[in-house]
């Protein structure tokens, strides 16, 4: 069972990657996206006073963050609708946790391609003389909520695969699930940010990204299964 | 025109109803008047029992999926999506409510508070739930992809419930169960637990009666499409 599951994972993440190498649209457009929505952001806000930057930045970025990363999720089976591949595969005996395993990789991958320069160009642009907002502790936390975005954005995937309209039906789902780790994720960068040190209160958010991390990571691996399942 | 099971579930409905009514008689004949904010808080009689109603429909919701992807059963289905449409429905409420109880004592209808944030969050989410329904194919893959959404909404409600206690806000924290037992006067205390009572009692017998709307619904659809293809 266990061979069989990483043989499976191994598969299909190699496929996976070779299908998104293949189409780099697909890789870059949510990037391009991206970057031209800081750049709105930029013209609807305009100048600030310095002593709101920190939540200008933290606010945009994550946003941008999460609609960018909405595309990239929502598009992670597209490659399966293609010839029937999804249908087809439900019907052959491969492990469905080392399938969930390997679309949550190809999701993490593509959501670091993505996060990536967002973080740096976010910073970037809105630092000021006396203060630079990049800060690894804030790419950490990024990172963790990466993690239960991509388990949460596979199982959505998932399960509207086979819905009519499904472009509209995937976002309305996706950001209300999505709101307590982006909650969790700006707070506990705030602080920090603020600050400059891990306080009790920077701790307390990153309890409740970890813990919704687990929580959607678990669901995923519990959940995928069923709406897989041929039966 | 009606068979004597329509007759026992109106009767029942009825019943629930007058309990109800009884209860509002409580809530303003017998409650006495809150020492601050005088006779505006009697809507909490009414807000309160929603937004507990509200909460537990996500528990039922849960439940019936869990159930659903077991026996993968429409009828369990049927069940989970008049929870939703019940939980809905009293989620609005609380909102409504809350919004006309927050005029006079915050000043504001409506302020972007933690509490009402994510009332307004698992709105969205039943809503979803709802449209996810409708956006797919009667069948087995229905039945998984609307029990899965119905966990996944459970999950998200402790932070809606402990969202008081993390965030600053406007909101009072709670006054029921809290360590220390509770703070109100037991008048008003007792008034209160009658009425979650009532209403939970009441939004079960709304939840039956949907699922068997819903069930009947889509046999009559299932019929007119067989005989459409005969």
């Amino acid at each position: 069972m266990r061979s069989s599951l990483w043989r499976d994972y191994r598969t299909l993440v190699g496929q996976g990657v070779k299908a998104e190498l293949a189409d780099l649209e697909r890789l870059v457009s949510p990037v391009l996206f991206a970057l031209t929505m800081l750049l709105m952001f930029a013209f609807a806000i305009g100048d600030v006073e310095p002593s709101l930057r920190l939540r200008i930045y933290l606010a945009e970025t994550f946003l941008t963050a999460l609609f960018a990363l909405q595309i990239s999720f929502s598009r992670v089976f597209e490659p399966d609708r293609q010839d029937r591949v999804f249908d087809l595969m439900r019907t052959y005996p491969i492990d469905h946790t080392g399938w969930f395993l390997a679309k949550y990789t190809m999701v993490l991958l593509l959501g670091v391609a993505t996060l990536g320069p967002i973080l740096f160009f976010g910073a970037f642009v809105n630092q000021t003389p006396s203060q630079s907002l990049f800060s690894w502790l804030v790419v950490g936390i990024a990172a963790m909520a990466l993690a239960g975005l991509a388990a949460l954005g596979v199982l959505l995937a998932a399960m509207t695969l086979k819905a009519n309209a499904r472009q509209i039906l995937y976002p309305l789902l996706y950001f209300p699930l999505a709101t307590p780790v982006l909650l969790a994720a700006v707070q506990a960068s705030q602080l920090y940010l603020g600050s400059g040190q891990i306080s009790p209160d920077v701790r307390a958010w990153l309890g409740l990204l970890l813990g919704f991390d687990v929580i959607y990571i678990t669901l995923g691996l519990l959940l995928f299964t069923e709406l897989v399942d041929e039966s | 025109m009606f068979t004597p099971e329509d007759r026992r579930e109106l009767f029942l409905g009825a019943l629930f109803l007058m309990l109800v009514a009884c209860h509002w008689f409580a809530a303003f004949f017998y409650a006495p008047v809150d020492e601050h904010q005088g006779e505006v808080y009697r809507i909490m009689f009414l807000h309160v029992p929603s937004a507990i109603t509200a909460f537990a429909s996500s528990a039922a919701l849960a439940v019936f999926s869990t159930l659903g992807l077991k026996q993968r059963s429409e009828s369990s289905l049927a069940l989970a999506k008049a929870t939703a449409e019940v939980g809905l429905l009293f989620t609005l409420l609380t909102l409504a409510t809350g919004s006309i109880w927050g005029r006079p004592t915050w000043g504001t209808w409506w302020t972007w508070d933690a509490r009402l944030t994510t009332t307004f969050l698992l709105a969205l989410l039943y809503s979803g739930y709802l449209l996810l329904y409708s956006a797919m194919p009667a069948g087995p893959g229905r039945v998984r992809a609307c029990a899965v959404l119905g966990i996944l909404i459970f999950a998200d409600v402790p932070i809606i419930y402990k969202s008081v206690t993390w965030w600053r806000t406007l909101h009072q924290p709670p006054s029921m169960l809290r360590a220390g037992g509770p703070t109100m006067d037991p008048e008003i205390l007792w008034t209160l637990v009658v009425g979650i009572a009532t209403l939970c009692l009441y939004a079960s017998w709304l939840i039956r009666f949907r699922s068997g709307n819903i069930r009947l619904a889509d046999n009559l659809e299932a019929a007119s499409f067989e005989q459409l293809h005969s």
